[in-house]
């Protein structure tokens, strides 16, 4: 049934190339700001979801089973048109008159939903260091802050490398879904120019080998960091 | 002398990229041979399957009462499987994936208010155009008196469809969002992220009958552009175009053509427009 002459010439010219370009440049933005914000706000749910204080504990766990269990899509249009209700007016204007709102929307929904779940690698990571540490922390006079802070994250995120590489990932192709709120990153351009030549199978197979290269390339990091950073200051240590 | 020492798990990736890009390039080097005869394999199973709009009123639609999929669009796909004597199967489509669909076989007509242009006609094969609408803009009332006041403005319409390429022409320096479909871009409208929604004006005044503070809204007599809607056949399939337009003629020469316009556009109906075009064979 496929009878299909592929046209790579067209979509890797010009107009077109320029597209996906742009489109991998806003990718890439989408992906390392959320990234970077996502690890220090999962941090910080970790912590929390670990205190001695029950309210804060309790917060934690909400945020958690909330943005755990509610698809991202859904999270997306949440942030980009139900804040909306939320807002008093005068923010609505200024958000709107930024220009940037889509953006903005899809960095914090992205970030806010793969916080939830880093939050959850580093606690396992911090579960895998032995309780005395934590206790003989305690013992010299430092506080559950201090301890974690000095003591217990240095080694639990080290160990939580890992699954961190999956979240980072996972992030890097989820922010496609940023495309539903008109932020033209890299599905969003493949899908305009599918509409304007109808090469559909060029661009989209342009764009997977684009997001494969891309999470090769978070792999190839993290292991190098891991190999060449951690581990020797590990082995010192 | 130096040189970087990957560790030898990223080697190994990059290995697996290379085995993987010359994959790829083998299989869309190869194309499989044609099979091309859509309208006998129609004939043969009995069905015709359309791809249509399913939350575009009025020209596709899901009834409240009935929960069937309706409209003007509808009304064609149904004279065209009468007169092949086959039963008719509607398989909601999106402007995106609609061309998509098509190609790869998984519907025998698209009738979605797609508009014919020389660039898809490179693509697929159009019949007689079935509707004539022109491109224009949903605003606030009273806010937009010229194409001017439109300039730098931040303009939304639906993704995949001809609208967003003709602002680009005709207001190069408005900003133009793609949303997934048109009732997100009339939500976006409503809470000011969107200064202007732009589409066909059929699809627009069907919009604007349905947004709940429809009287502080306007759609201001500026067309962009004129969009004749066809009904796309996969490229090659003669056979099929042919059945289709003179479908198409027939309702025009039996008055049907003139019934089902009257009966989604006339004076009654939620978006009333005057029928200011008749079916006629082209080319």
């Amino acid at each position: 049934m496929l009878n299909y002459q592929f046209d790579w010439h067209l979509i890797l010219n010009g107009e077109y190339r320029q597209w996906l370009l742009s489109g991998l440049w806003l990718t890439l933005k989408l992906a390392t700001v959320s990234m970077i914000l996502s690890f220090f706000l999962g941090l910080i749910i970790a912590v929390m979801k670990m205190s001695g204080q029950r309210f804060v504990r309790a917060g934690a766990s909400v945020y958690l089973e909330v943005v755990r269990n509610t698809p991202l899509l859904v999270q997306i249009f949440f942030w980009y048109f139900g804040s909306f209700k939320l807002l008093p007016a005068a923010w609505n204007e200024w958000l709107n008159a930024t220009n940037e709102f889509e953006f903005i929307a899809a960095t914090m929904a992205l970030t806010i939903y793969t916080s939830a779940f880093i939050a959850e690698d580093i606690r396992s990571g911090v579960r895998a260091i032995p309780k005395e540490q934590t206790e003989a922390g305690f013992s010299s006079g430092l506080s559950f802050l201090q301890v974690m802070r000095w003591i217990i994250l240095p080694q639990a995120v080290r160990m939580t490398i890992p699954p961190l590489v999956n979240q980072f990932l996972n992030l890097a192709k989820n922010s496609s879904l940023a495309m539903t709120i008109g932020v033209a990153e890299l599905t969003y351009q493949a899908r305009q120019i599918e509409s304007h030549t109808l090469k559909g199978f060029e661009a989209f197979t342009a764009a997977t080998l684009i997001y494969l290269i891309l999470s090769l390339v978070i792999t190839g990091l993290m292991e190098i960091y891991n190999e060449k950073i951690l581990k020797p200051r590990g082995a010192q240590a | 002398m130096t040189c970087i020492q990957f560790p030898s798990k990223v080697q190994s990736k990059i290995q697996f990229l290379v085995v993987f890009v010359s994959l790829i390039s083998i299989l869309t080097g190869i194309s499989l041979a044609a099979h091309a005869d859509v309208l006998g394999d129609v004939k043969k199973k009995g069905t015709l399957v359309v791809g249509v709009k399913d939350s575009l009123p009025p020209f596709g639609y899901v009834d409240e009462k009935s929960r069937d999929i309706v409209g003007y669009d509808i009304d064609m796909a149904k004279a065209v499987a009468k007169k092949l004597g086959v039963k008719l199967e509607l398989k909601p489509v999106t402007s995106a994936n609609r061309f998509p669909m098509l190609s790869e076989g998984n519907v025998d007509l698209v009738i979605a208010t797609t508009t014919k242009n020389p660039e898809r006609a490179a693509q697929v094969d159009f019949s007689h155009a079935y509707f004539l609408t022109g491109q224009k803009f949903i605003v606030a009332k009273g806010k937009v008196k010229t194409l001017q006041d439109l300039d730098t403005a931040r303009i939304g319409t639906a993704k995949g469809s001809t609208s967003e390429k003709n602002v680009a022409t005709s207001l190069p320096k408005a900003k133009v969002l793609s949303y997934d479909d048109y009732p997100q871009a009339v939500l976006a409208l409503q809470q000011g992220k969107v200064q202007a929604v732009t589409t066909d004006e059929a699809i627009l005044a069907g919009l604007l009958a349905k947004m709940p503070n429809k009287d502080k809204y306007e759609i201001p007599d500026l067309k962009i552009s004129d969009e004749p809607y066809g009904i796309a056949i996969k490229k090659g399939e003669k056979g099929l175009v042919d059945v289709v337009n003179s479908t198409l003629l027939e309702m025009e020469s039996s008055g049907d053509a003139d019934k089902v316009f009257a009966q989604w556009f006339g004076p009654n109906s939620a978006a009333p427009l005057k029928r200011t075009f008749k079916i006629t064979a082209e080319k």
